[in-house]
């Protein structure tokens, strides 16, 4: 289908649409938390206020564990409602897991300490992000995979249609007459 | 060329149409306790009489730990199981315990007064233990072995049968080393056990 002379053209076609795909991956692996930092508002800046060590107990300490405790909250997932959120949802275990998350961060334990008790109660099923390991590792990369192929594909079928033409005209039908003919083939442009 | 295409695409849904028969096939309110096969977490928590219950106090014995609620429809139909299971096995081999779930203690009184039972009902108050467990709703049910390990997790309402497969074959296993009871406690638990009283259920 690809002649040796436009070879090099679709070498280069493939390289655009292949680099294109990566930078989508890129964005789509990195998308999520940047997306999820920003749902909560005011996050980063709290907690950049956990890394100033307010002094225990103070209301700038309360806040910052408040939104840190958010922060996990948004990474895991509500075992009632499913495709929501703790922190999003208003099911009372929600609420009582939100409790959890701060409580433990509270006595010391660093976000992933606490992810990592919930994945032990409840499996990975938890996290509403997967982490990229393993079998999960296709969730990342099977889009990727499709857009790839599909880019190829893409490129490949348009080189065939360019080089191949526009369809030839239909053989005139038997039994109809010229001017029905043409009258046939005006009425199918103008439609 | 143009006769392998026209079977190449159908060939390459393939594998897609199976993977999403394969999700049909799935029930996705069914899944795997990361527990199962693990120590049970332990806890100590107060009773609807007031007495206070700790796993670690019937290590040695079969436990048939069930989450419940007196709002729970489904916990009415497997409620004759548990009876059962209450009447036919003797306490200090295998036994029922209960733990209240999202629920007030005189709602949960109220539904042990219509529908029986006479084994102890724990309170959770803040759902720290049912958390502890991964438990998603209710009822739920952990099967513990002898050696204070779950041996099985049990998601929707438990039948007699099951129940009574589930603890006979729990029986059946040889009892575990004194011994290795008492060394493995605290240790192999990792968390502190969960405390509180009965009045914060409510």
């Amino acid at each position: 289908m690809i002649g040796p002379v436009r070879g090099y053209r679709v070498r280069n076609l493939v390289r655009a649409v292949s680099g294109l795909a990566s930078v989508m991956v890129l964005v789509e692996v990195g998308g999520p938390t940047r997306l999820g930092a920003q749902e909560i508002p005011g996050n980063g800046a709290a907690a950049e206020t956990v890394q100033v060590k307010a002094e225990p107990g103070s209301e700038l300490e309360e806040a910052a564990l408040d939104a840190l405790a958010a922060e996990v909250g948004a990474e895991l997932r509500c075992p009632v409602c499913r495709n929501q959120s703790v922190i999003e949802s208003s099911a009372e275990l929600s609420r009582e897991m939100q409790a959890t998350i701060r409580a433990k961060l509270a006595a010391g334990e660093s976000p992933a300490e606490v992810k990592a008790y919930f994945v032990s109660r409840y499996g990975e099923w938890i996290l509403l992000k997967p982490t990229a390991r393993g079998v999960n590792m296709a969730v990342y990369a099977l889009p990727a995979l499709v857009l790839l192929l599909g880019g190829v594909f893409l490129v490949a079928r348009i080189r065939g249609w360019a080089r191949t033409g526009p369809a030839e005209a239909a053989p005139p039908l038997e039994g109809v007459s010229d001017e029905d003919q043409r009258w046939l083939e005006d009425a199918i442009r103008k439609s | 060329m143009r006769g392998m295409k026209s079977w190449l695409l159908p060939l390459a849904a393939i594998p897609f149409l199976a993977l999403l028969a394969y999700g049909l096939t799935r029930d996705t309110f069914v899944l795997p306790s990361p527990l199962e096969g693990r120590p049970a977490p332990e806890f100590r928590l107060a009773t609807m009489s007031g007495d206070s219950l700790s796993l670690e106090d019937l290590r040695g014995r079969v436990v048939v730990l069930n989450f419940w609620a007196s709002w729970c429809v489904p916990c009415r139909v497997e409620h004759p199981a548990l009876l059962q299971a209450h009447n036919t096995y003797d306490p200090a081999e295998a036994l029922v315990v209960g733990v209240v779930y999202q629920d007030s203690r005189r709602n949960a009184q109220r539904f042990l007064d219509r529908f029986g039972g006479g084994w102890a009902s724990v309170l959770d108050p803040g759902t720290r233990v049912a958390i502890d467990f991964g438990v998603y709703g209710v009822p739920e049910t952990f099967f513990i072995g002898r050696d204070g390990s779950i041996a099985r997790k049990h998601i929707g309402p438990v039948n007699w049968e099951l129940v009574r497969t589930t603890v006979d074959s729990l029986l059946a296993l040889p009892e575990p080393a004194e011994s290795a009871s008492d060394t493995t406690t605290a240790a192999d638990v990792g968390e502190s056990p969960h405390q509180a009283t009965a009045e914060g259920a409510d």
